[in-house]
């Protein structure tokens, strides 16, 4: 590592281009805010004259001044500070806030920066503070909890597993509901390509975990319409904007060159395993048997329950070992001549605990940056590496990036920018699908599925799980009917390399004062390289998986972005000015699959194509253009009152010529009364005031070919009698639909911001409201019109919101004195269906057909639907003669998976040098359908708190006369039959949870130990992620942990199917600049 | 003037950009590359995908049909709940999505080449399709189906109207197949090419179809009796109208679907009935060892993996892997057999639905015929994929022996018993003869049953089929009408196995056999008499409901309500 290490830092001094020494005698001092951070990017100018220089990243400066002088401090937010030059060569300014002024400009849609204060609608910031040295590697969930209203949903705790982002709620459900990236200010492909669907596996990641979070320098989230407009239909989801190191060179201004670097260590643990009894072991209905259930004898043998009442036991409790009695057809008592007469001890094993390993979580970062002496000319370049080991055998993610940001003022009124970055990721993990707690229900084999629910009474980490002979998975189960978990991970896998270029180019000719011209170039390459594999031999899936499947394909995306404008600012007169923004941009992107699926293994483990009896091809192409006009104009009066109003039209490639395109304007208006308002400007309650409301729409395009009816063609259909290939063609599911149209959305939103007492209470809180119409979904259709699905236009869907962010000083003192800020945000948005067109009042989109949600007239977008529970007309639950609930067929709805609300407290401390900071969430409400949930229990490998196995349940409810059912279920009935494999209703659970998501503690070694040390500051930090989290409404024993998202990154939410447990972090990590 | 040349450079610059990418700038990409345009279709290829989509579509249902009369064993202790409406989503759209735009697609193509055999080929299967949907669902979307665009939600027609309209369509296949076509399919998977029989085969779904409406049409046995004259139908086996399974595994999965279900490498995946192991192995337990009406064809549609079935005809029970052996028969199966049939026929009883115990190599399997499974010759050995014909078995889809059931039951219905008899004799015989025949018989076979090797062993094949008529003619004529109604019914669901679809029209048309084995629940709730719509008509179609039962009955079915009919449920 030591080595490593300095081979780096060799590398990086390469980089160093110059060191520039003062020769004249300066004036030099450090420039801290309030709290004692040092302050960089301050201006300071010797009044009246041109001679100025900024503060550098440590806050420290220089300039040369005359005694009698005035050098005057200015900071965007901050009260200016004007000092005379005395004898000093040193003078050290604190610089305070200015609440009163904050112009602080932010950067919104196309790169268009404005003041805060006349912005219309919410934008979020989050600082690189809040980003680096985090234990998770991808940056939208290092983002969870830190903006209101929105929403990070992993899909697993499989490390490189997608992860989903949501701001504002659901506005579609056939449409993407994932907001647009836009890195360095272009557009960035963060598409999700599972490698299939949720039954058969999906494992992928989501691309914008080719971010590293430590070289990002801010992300702001645009949350609403009126925002994003400028984006088009890309940014209909809101936008989160990012600017990463490279892409801010030059904005700072540093002029010394600047070595950071930063390397952690983190643990990476399950966080979620059920706690197992140790009482009972394998069998059902207290009898023993090598069964999937735990619903055996007793591990003593007295009692009703003890295995003294099985035959299948002897006199010292053991057992025939499972691999002499497996049936000569498995070839396991062949394989395995040593446990032919042996004896299988009858106690619990710990096996699941024990499959789970801890990984180990490294990551080093440098970062170099610098700038010419007059800040003219600024380069940065970082590199970044994360070796993330999953908590599962076999699941890994190793990351490289490395990026370079450069930005010249040339002396011709052209500036220039660009930034250029690599990344290369490599995610491997163990297949993972769905399983319904009985082996896996898809193709193919799944990690999980077979481990949860292993009987107590199983060694799964003592018996061998491969067949010496064929290679082919051995395990307890008599007809070898359970594929060994260990297996699995040795055999059976996912991967997904990826390499990618993205970069913009930009130039900007300032045409004069008042008028610039932009022209930037995006582009974005990835290619993915994807493998999943199974050698022969496994238990599980298909055929082809169990003959051995072998597929490798390729994704290749491109995407391209040109976008020209011409931005303008004019002060009419000392109270009005004007600014406007016109411009043009096109994008393209092109989704290129190309591969071969090989199956029928011949020798055994060689996993390449020639090794296998058959191939077949994987190909999809996919490709659309987007054209786009915008403009934009903004007029402000005194710094108080300010009306923007933009537009934008879109036309796109794959609808009909006659609907092509749309328009879609937005308007907003902000007024800061605490400027104009005497009584606010001199309250000390109210120290700034803003009122803001905006009006935005956007349009939602298709993707896909959605107009275009297809053949399908298949030339191994089936073979005639010579065994000859049948080749057939048969009409595609997909109707055509010529007159599909784009959809529109509107959104109202108001909001309000303020700064109170001191500025130690701040408040920025929105209200909205949403109404997408002519929805295009792919709708269902029954087969007998000939076709099963077509993307229409329908229906109308509102999203009601509020989103309130609180920030507290509650401790507020002097930069060593103890300080502590808590802010609160606080979300809520439910989207209900107005309507769904004139001929049909349900359409499930996402999951299965008869489970999943669906979107039904007057209920939320989420509503679940599955079979439920029976009633009769009084409500009462139907049960059966044979005393187990009926279950009523057909689409009922069972549960609604958006939450009530999502609140995130946010603490900081400190101390000194000392540090402490922690995010917990409050998720209220929103159901989960879980497998994860039912079957340790309903496998009865868990024992719920009070429960006496061997007593009976009679299930509340009336009985087929009508009568209260008075029939006694026994445990296993009531668990197996009613709990895990009853009517779906009965897997629904309240998916409320509390969480400590973040915490960390750190240390800043004080500047006088760093004195005689090359270093400027060095920092250490404990960090953890999900430590504790708990779930009052969730069975305990089962300790499921609801932050998954069993269907993938996609509509479907509220559904898992053991799709993965969630993982804990911790930690440590070191940052060193020099 | 600096400023200005800036200018143009950039604007150049951007020009150039803009200009080189113009494929960038082409917003009309509506074609999809990833498929084929209708345009480009080939009537050959589509006909061959009905056929083989068919076939999956006639096993599929066939199966259902025989799940319902105990052919094949049922799970589901509740009869509303048996069969979900999502089941049956595959098939619906196989059947409007696949098999049927497919065919009229393709019918506009061979209508302007000329290719009236491809038509006929179509109508055929088209009919067969229609009645069964009609035989299992009542009322079906056929009028307003497959309009595309122009209708979303097809409205329903009755039964009724879409039964006349196949047997019109049979009509037209008739007179399609005796036109000469300008070229003949590519394919033909069921008679190769030769019209003559395709001929018979429509005629006789003619007869299948006059069959089960004639408790509604007056007239249905005289049509049915004209084509019985005609003689143009199918009446010999070398005629009968069935699919050909392949044995390969992979890319494509050729096998016959019950045997891909059943011969893994983790043993069987399907259950068989214990009620129709229990009817063909003999009032005898020792069944072959001392034969009371044993079946020989038990051999060839079951396999043993196991001699013995445990707790079962005095056999020590076995509580891992079949529970039910140590528990006392419900008090409503008195009389009936429970748990499993002695000597290794080791199924499942009519409803049970308990977990699955590890038994895949114990259970019994699909036989030789006509899943293309192992021959049972008393070997006992546990199967595994590609073991016995390796999958290579038929789907049938009406056999000459079936044709004679149906006439004994017009016979019957007549009140004429002796000869419907003699007819229902000839259909054993030929199904017998079929079976026994359907592929070689292992050496061991021979040698017990055979005269190979000094052969045979217990008894020649062709006693036990002489034993099995003497014993079931002494039935038939000791039984009084309604117990020569169960001997028929019972004989032609032997008959039937591997398609159970005029099995299940059979059961309540006529209400026999009354000997069935009762659902394990003792209430069940009323018998399916028709199924659930699949949810993805009901739930997509606005014009269509789903139905409040599972009681209500298609439109050829004027018996009792269910409960209460057929009797045997």
């Amino acid at each position: 590592m030591k080595t490593k290490f300095s081979g780096i830092l060799t590398l990086l001094l390469a980089f160093v281009v110059q060191f520039t020494f003062a020769q004249e005698k300066t004036i030099s001092g450090t420039i801290s805010d309030e709290s004692g951070m040092p302050l960089p990017g301050v201006n300071i100018v010797v009044k009246g004259t041109a001679n100025g220089t900024q503060s550098d990243f440590d806050g420290n400066y220089s300039i040369t001044a005359n005694v009698g002088n005035v050098l005057v401090f200015s900071y965007v937010g901050l009260k200016t500070i004007e000092q005379t030059v005395g004898a000093a060569n040193t003078i050290n300014v604190t610089m305070q806030e200015d609440a009163a002024v904050l112009d602080e400009v932010v950067v919104t849609a196309q790169g268009i920066k404005r003041e805060k204060q006349a912005l219309g609608y919410a934008v979020s910031e989050v600082a690189s503070e809040s980003l680096e040295q985090r234990s998770e590697g991808d940056i939208a969930r290092v983002l969870s909890g830190k903006a209101s209203g929105v929403r990070i949903q992993q899909q697993s705790g499989v490390s490189g597993s997608g992860t989903s982002v949501i701001i504002r709620g659901f506005n579609s459900f056939s449409g993407s509901n994932q907001p647009l990236f836009i890195v360095n200010g272009v557009p960035f492909a963060s598409d999700t390509n599972a490698q299939g669907n949720f039954v058969n596996g999906n494992n992928g990641s989501s691309r914008f975990l080719d971010l590293d979070p430590n070289t990002i320098e801010n992300v702001q989230v645009l949350k609403g319409l009126a925002a994003a407009t400028l984006y088009g239909t890309d940014g209909r989801n809101g936008v989160i904007l990012i600017t990463t190191k490279a892409g801010s060179s030059g904005q700072t201004g540093a002029k010394k060159t600047e070595i950071t670097v930063s390397s952690s260590l983190f643990l990476n643990e399950i966080a979620s395993i059920p706690d197992y009894q140790n009482e009972y072991g394998g069998g059902f209905d207290q009898a023993f048997g090598w069964f999937f259930s735990n619903w055996g004898p007793a591990f003593k043998k007295e009692g009703p329950g003890g295995w003294g009442n099985s035959s299948a036991f002897d006199a010292n409790g053991t057992l025939p070992h499972p691999y002499s009695t497996a049936s000569s057809a498995t070839g396991i008592p062949q394989a395995f001549p040593e446990y032919a007469g042996a004896r299988y001890e009858w106690r619990p094993y710990d096996g699941v605990k024990d499959f789970f390993r801890t990984g180990v979580v490294k990551n080093t970062n440098v970062n170099v940056q610098s700038a010419s002496d007059d800040g003219k000319m600024s380069y940065n370049v970082s590199y970044g590496n994360l070796e993330d080991q999953g908590f599962t055998p076999g699941n890994t993610l190793r990351r490289s990036t490395f990026g370079l940001g450069g930005r010249a003022e040339l002396t011709n009124n052209f500036t220039a920018s660009a930034t250029l970055n690599y990344s290369r990721t490599d995610f491997t993990s163990p297949p993972v699908a769905a399983s319904y707690g009985s082996n896996v229900s898809g193709t193919n084999a799944s990690v999980y599925g077979n481990l949860f629910y292993t009987p107590r009474s199983v060694d799964l980490m003592g018996l061998p799980y491969q067949n010496p002979v064929t290679g082919e998975s051995v395990y307890y189960r008599q007809n070898n009917s359970i594929q060994h978990p260990l297996w699995t991970v040795n055999n059976a896998g996912n991967s997904q390399l990826t390499n990618r270029v993205y970069g913009n180019l930009q130039l900007t000719y300032k045409i004069n004062e008042n008028l610039n011209l932009m022209y930037q170039l995006g582009i974005d390459v990835y290619s993915e390289n994807n493998v999943n594999y199974a050698n022969k031999g496994g238990k599980t899936g298909s055929q082809a998986n169990r003959d051995g499947r072998y597929q490798t394909w390729n994704n290749l995306s491109t995407l391209n972005d040109h976008n020209i404008n011409l931005t303008g600012n004019y002060d009419i007169n000392d109270d009005f000015y004007v600014s406007f923004a016109v411009g043009a941009t096109s994008k393209r992107t092109v989704y290129d699959r190309n591969g071969v699926t090989s199956t029928g293994q011949q020798v055994f483990n060689v996993l390449r194509h020639f090794n296998f009896a058959e191939q077949n091809e994987i190909q999809f192409f996919n490709e659309r253009n987007l054209l786009g006009i915008y403009g934009q104009a903004e007029v402000g009066f005194q710094k108080a009152l300010y009306l923007t109003l933009s537009g934008r039209k879109d036309w796109v490639s794959n609808l009909a010529p006659d609907n092509r395109s749309i328009f879609y304007p937005s308007a907003s208006l902000s007024f800061v009364p605490s400027k104009v308002i005497d009584a606010l400007a001199e309250s000390e309650a109210v120290n700034y005031l803003k009122l803001r409301a905006g009006y935005g729409t956007s349009a939602n395009f298709p993707t896909g070919y959605p107009i275009s009816s297809t053949l399908i063609l298949n030339t191994q259909t089936f073979q005639d009698g010579e065994g000859v290939d049948v080749v057939s063609n048969t009409t595609g599911a997909q109707l055509g639909n010529l007159n599909l149209k784009p959809e529109r959305i509107d959104e109202l939103e108001f909001g309000v911001e303020g700064r109170f007492f001191k500025n130690r209470v701040t408040l920025d809180a929105s209200i909205y409201s949403r109404k997408t119409k002519d929805l295009i979904i792919d709708r269902p259709l029954d087969p007998s019109t000939g076709y099963t699905t077509t993307q229409t236009n329908i229906g109308e869907i509102q999203n009601d919101g509020i989103e309130i962010d609180l920030g507290i000083d509650v401790f507020k003192s002097d930069a060593n004195g103890f300080n502590w800020n808590a802010s609160f945000n606080w979300s809520t948005s439910e989207a209900i269906v107005n309507d769904l067109g004139l001929d049909t009042d349900i359409v499930v989109y996402e999951g299965f057909t008869n489970l999943g949600n669906a979107a039904i007239v007057g209920k939320s977008l989420g509503t679940m639907v599955g079979t439920a529970i029976a009633r009769d007309d009084n409500g009462n639950f139907r049960v059966n003669a044979a005393g187990s609930y009926v279950t009523e067929n057909g689409l009922n709805v069972i549960g609604d998976a958006n939450p009530d609300f999502v609140m995130n407290w946010v603490n900081s401390f400190s101390y000194k040098n000392f540090n402490l900071g922690f995010l917990a969430n409050w998720t209220e409400g929103g159901d989960l359908f879980s497998y994860g949930i039912a079957t340790p229990l309903g496998r009865g490998v868990v024992t719920q708190k009070g429960i006496d196995r061997q007593n009976s349940f009679i299930l509340p409810g009336v009985n087929p006369a009508g009568q209260p059912n008075t029939t006694q279920i026994n445990n296993s009935t009531y668990y197996f039959s009613n709990v895990l494999y009853g009517p779906d209703e009965m897997l629904v659970y309240d998916a409320t949870v509390f969480r400590l998501q973040e915490l960390s503690l750190g240390y800043d070694f004080p500047a006088k130990v760093l004195e005689k040390t090359p270093f400027g500051s060095i920092n250490v930090t404990f960090s953890a992620y999900n430590l504790w989290y708990y779930a009052p409404n969730i069975p305990s024993v089962t300790n499921f942990d609801p932050n998954v998202a069993g269907l993938g990154v996609g509509n479907g939410r509220g559904f898992e199917f053991l799709n993965g447990p969630s993982s804990k972090r911790y930690g440590l990590s070191i940052k060193a600049s020099f | 003037m600096k400023k200005i040349n800036n200018l143009i450079k950039l604007v150049l610059f951007c020009g150039v950009v803009l200009l080189s990418s113009c494929e960038t700038t082409n917003v009309d990409i509506t074609k999809n590359p990833n498929a084929l345009t209708p345009d480009q279709a080939n009537p050959d290829f589509f006909l061959n995908s009905v056929q083989v989509n068919f076939a999956f579509f006639v096993e599929g249902f066939g199966r259902t049909g025989s799940q319902m009369t105990r052919i094949d064993y049922m799970s589901g202790r509740d009869y509303t709940n048996a069969f979900s409406p999502t089941s049956f989503d595959g098939r619906w759209s196989s059947a409007y999505r696949g098999m049927l735009l497919d065919l009229k697609t393709m019918n506009s193509l061979a209508e302007e080449s000329g290719l009236t055999h491809h038509i006929a080929m179509g109508q055929v299967m088209q009919s067969y399709i229609l009645m069964t949907l009609v035989d299992f669902f009542g009322d079906i979307p056929y009028t307003e189906a497959l309009l595309g665009g122009e209708n979303l939600n097809p409205a329903s027609d009755s039964g009724e109207s879409v039964y006349a309209a196949a047997i019109t369509l049979l009509d037209s296949a008739i007179a399609n197949f005796n036109d000469t076509a300008l070229a003949d399919p590519e394919l033909d998977f069921f008679y190769d090419g030769d019209w003559d029989k395709w001929i018979k085969a429509a005629n006789t779904l003619k007869m299948k179809a006059y069959m089960a409406t004639r408790l509604v049409d007056g007239s249905a046995i005289a049509s049915f009796n004209s084509i019985v004259t005609s003689g143009n139908y199918i009446a010999s086996t070398a005629d009968d109208f069935q699919f050909n399974w392949g044995k390969n595994v992979l890319q494509p999965d050729t096998r016959h679907p019950a045997y891909s279900a059943s011969y893994t490498t983790t043993g069987g995946g399907r259950y068989m009935s214990n009620s129709l192991m229990d009817y063909m192995a003999g009032t005898d337990p020792d069944a072959y060892s001392s034969p009371s009406r044993f079946d020989i064809r038990t051999l060839f549609y079951f396999y043993r993996q196991v001699s013995q079935t445990p707790g079962i005809g005095g056999e020590p029970a076995d509580e891992e892997v079949l529970e039910c052996g140590l528990i006392n028969p419900p008090p409503h199966y008195a009389g009936y057999t429970y748990c499993g049939v002695p000597k290794g026929w080791w199924g499942r009883d009519h409803g049970n639905d308990n977990g699955i115990p590890p038994d895949g190599f114990l259970r019994t399997l699909n036989g030789v015929y006509p899943a293309g499974g192992t021959l049972d010759d008393l070997s006992y050995d546990p199967q595994v994929n590609g073991d016995g014909n390796g999958g290579a078995g038929i789907t049938p889809i009406m056999l000459a022996s079936w044709t004679k059931f149906m006439i004994a039951e017009t016979l019957m219905v007549a009140g004429d018993a002796p000869t419907a008899k003699t007819t229902m004799f000839e259909g054993i015989n030929m199904s017998i003869d079929k079976v026994i025949n359907f592929s070689p018989k292992t050496d061991r076979y021979n040698s017990i049953f055979g005269t190979a090797d000094g052969g045979p062993a217990l008894a020649l094949e062709s006693d036990y089929i002489d034993w099995f008529n003497a014993d079931l003619s002494a039935e038939w004529d000791a039984g009084s009408t309604s117990d020569k109604w169960d001997i028929l019914s019972m004989q032609y669901f032997v008959a039937m196995f591997g398609n159970g679809t005029d099995a299940y029209n059979f059961y309540r048309r006529t209400g026999y056999p009354t000997t069935l084995q009762p659902n394990i629940e003792p209430t069940p709730g009323g018998f399916i008499r028709s199924f659930f719509y699949p949810a993805n008509y009901t739930n997509t179609n606005s014009n269509a409901t789903q139905k409040s039962g599972v009681d209500i009955q298609v439109f050829w079915d004027t018996n009792p309500a269910s409960p209460g009919f057929p009797v045997a449920n």
